[in-house]
């Protein structure tokens, strides 16, 4: 059977991929509390976050951090654009309606990447570097550097929620709309200010995997899966659920290896989901069904 | 209806100049289905151009059976579900008699019954063995040798390099299977043995896991059996991880862009195998030039060759008919007939009755009962500083 290292090695992974896998996370979670629907677009808007911080990195030669704020910003802005001009006329229509316009949306932005970059793989301009080696076990330095990102980004998303206006308000609207209009928020100026903020998380999730990898126009798309799993495990809406799901799938998706064949990683993703909705359908740490 | 003065003499214009008359036939339209988005991506795009200067070259000549060479375009976007859907439209509503194009084994395995059920025929440049065994009743024809030709030659070539413990990382993907099993079985042959085995799933941001376990067999050699975006996640990850042994892939996974644009330091010393165009020949020299290039990859030569054969198949046949390709196809790509190396050249010789034999840019173009072709060369190159190096053709 495997030795302790092995598997302490697999925890070590996952807990890398899960905390990454946490950023775009808290953002579908984030606009599912506040809009009421899963917006599958996130896909791609990690992905324009992704390209945008390649464009500062590559060609105006920033460096990573300063590349994470414009992939930030840019994503965040295109959120706020596609959710004003497309998502919110399909809102009226309907949670089911509004999530398939949000699927169309992110082919239709995956595409236009596409015409823009190409299907040719980027990278950004970072140094190659061997792993540190411990204790029989092996860590990239580059890994540990897109964790503790991540785990910034994180902590700065719950300062956001707790101490500023803008995230009170959004607390307001997520758990009782109707009593934050009675008190004077105005829904659209939150919807914004959601969007901007949890597709601006998406496009860092989308650059911190591409940092590790390479980039195209799929980047986003490939971790819609996993990402959407980790909200619905966590429970959908529940920011701390959606980083616990992403770590609990993040380790999940490695240690199955001890026991599944490589081929049948997706599998966990699927799983989670289904135990999720057969036994407890609000999730780990959701309150509303 | 009354006959005008104009009218008269508009009839007697047509009737005087007919090859005018025959431009005015419908155009013959015919079926690409290529990959332009997702993993082949890069080859997709140029295997469409290939096929277009073929085309274009014969309509300037005159065009297929009087009448211009036209295309219905649908991306496969290196996914059977998206290929199937683009192939129901072309079957069902360009009504076009052959489909040109599916490179992803995946795609190929589910476009090949809607194809066989519409009397379609298929070319494709997928290499899964199980693809040529499928009940396809002769509608289908592959110019890529298959899993079986190919790992033999990727085997035999990795054993030459002195591999004596070689691990296999693959795609998950029709061909991964028969291909790992060729290789385990002629290294054996060469006193050689495979040590691990591993197929993964596409679409991963991280293979760290899956490279632990196969590195845990010390192996000296890793034959890298994927796709461009997951052997570049592979190739980054056995860097960090410390492997400094040698490496092989195909070379669609480490095209000549992805050698250029991955870290130097990941990609450096990798071979790369592919079947080879047939570089010697005068149909290779042809359809260079028809493109404008220097050289051909691979699939851009068997691009040229599906067009070719398929425009030369409907000319025998004087028939612009899925059936009609079916039935012609061998008999103008082997046989006794006179060589020709390019389309043009063949109609020619069609033109004046004479049969032919159509020798291609990516090799002989001669095949078995099932659709396989007969036989292929192999390129094995390596890459060195981020620029592919030929090492030898087998």
């Amino acid at each position: 059977m495997s030795d302790p290292t092995e598997i302490l090695q697999l925890v070590l992974n996952g807990l890398m991929a899960g905390t990454i896998l946490a950023v775009p996370a808290i953002g579908l979670t984030a606009i599912y509390a506040v809009l009421r629907f899963p917006n599958f677009a996130l896909a791609s808007h990690a992905t324009v976050g992704a390209f945008a911080g390649w464009l500062t990195n590559t060609m105006l030669a920033w460096p990573i951090i300063p590349s994470l704020g414009a992939a930030f910003l840019a994503a965040g802005a295109v959120g706020v654009a596609t959710d004003e001009f497309v998502l919110r006329r399909f809102r009226a229509a309907g949670f089911v309606t509004t999530a398939i316009g949000s699927i169309a949306l992110t082919i239709a932005l995956e595409n236009l990447l596409r015409m823009a970059f190409g299907n040719d793989l980027r990278q950004y301009d970072l140094p190659m570097t061997r792993d540190w080696r411990f204790w029989g076990l092996h860590l990239g330095p580059q890994q540990v550097q897109n964790m503790a990102a991540a785990l910034v980004v994180m902590a700065a998303v719950f300062a956001f929620l707790a101490f500023t206006r803008a995230g009170k308000a959004m607390r307001a609207v997520a758990d009782n709309p109707g009593l934050a209009r009675i008190k004077g928020i105005d829904p659209v100026r939150v919807a914004r200010i959601v969007s901007f903020g949890a597709m601006g998380l998406a496009g860092i999730g989308g650059m911190l995997i591409g940092l590790d990898t390479s980039i195209d126009p799929l980047t986003g798309f490939r971790v819609m899966l996993s990402v959407f799993a980790a909200a619905v495990l966590g429970g959908l809406g529940s920011i701390p659920g959606a980083v616990l799901g992403a770590l609990a799938i993040g380790v999940a998706e490695e240690l199955c290896l001890l026991v599944l064949n490589p081929n049948y990683r997706s599998v966990i993703g699927f799983l989670a989901i289904l135990i999720v909705l057969v036994l407890r359908p609000a999730g780990l740490l959701g309150q509303r069904t | 209806m009354t006959l005008t003065r104009r009218s008269i003499l508009a009839s007697t214009a047509l009737l005087a100049t007919p090859a005018l008359l025959r431009a005015q036939e419908p155009p013959i339209q015919l079926g690409i289905l290529t990959p332009l988005t997702g993993a082949g991506g890069f080859d997709g795009p140029r295997m469409l151009k290939a096929m277009q200067a073929v085309a274009n070259a014969i309509n300037e000549q005159g065009g297929l059976l009087g009448r211009k060479i036209t295309f219905a375009i649908e991306d496969d976007q290196t996914n059977p579900e998206a290929a199937v859907r683009a192939a129901r439209k072309l079957i069902d509503v360009d009504r076009v008699p052959v489909i040109m194009g599916t490179w992803a084994s995946a795609v190929t395995t589910a476009v090949a019954p809607v194809c066989w059920e519409s009397k379609v025929f298929l070319t494709t440049c997928s290499g899964a063995d199980s693809i040529t065994q499928l009940p396809h009743r002769g509608f289908l024809v592959r110019t890529q040798p298959n899993s079986n030709l190919q790992g033999t030659a990727h085997a035999a070539f990795m054993a030459s390099l002195g591999a004596r413990r070689v691990g296999i990382l693959s795609i998950q993907a029709p061909f991964a299977q028969p291909t790992q099993d060729r290789v385990t079985e002629v290294m054996k042959q060469n006193g050689s043995q495979v040590v691990a085995g591993l197929i993964y799933e596409k679409d991963k941001t991280s293979y760290r896991s899956e490279i632990d376990q196969v590195l845990r067999a010390k192996p000296d050699m890793i034959y890298l059996n994927g796709y461009t975006p997951d052997v570049s996640v592979v190739l980054r990850d056995l860097y960090r991880a410390g492997y400094e042994g040698a490496k092989f892939t195909q070379s669609y996974a480490m095209t000549a862009k992805a050698a250029e644009t991955l870290p130097k330091e990941v990609t450096e010393g990798i071979y790369t195998g592919q079947p080879s165009a047939d570089i010697d020949s005068t149909a290779y020299t042809s359809a260079a030039k028809l493109l404008g290039a220097k050289e051909l990859d691979g699939y851009e030569a068997q691009s040229n060759d599906w067009m070719s054969l398929v425009a030369l198949a409907i000319a025998r046949a004087k028939s612009p008919t899925g059936q009609a390709i079916h039935d012609t196809i061998r008999r103008i790509s082997q046989g006794d007939g006179q060589k020709v190396y390019t389309a043009v050249e063949g109609l020619a010789v069609l033109a004046k009755g004479a049969e032919i034999n159509y020798e291609g840019a990516s090799g002989s173009c001669d095949f078995t009962d099932i659709g396989d072709i007969q036989q292929s060369k192999f390129r094995f190159n390596q890459v060195r500083a981020g620029i592919l190096n030929f090492v030898k053709l087998v």
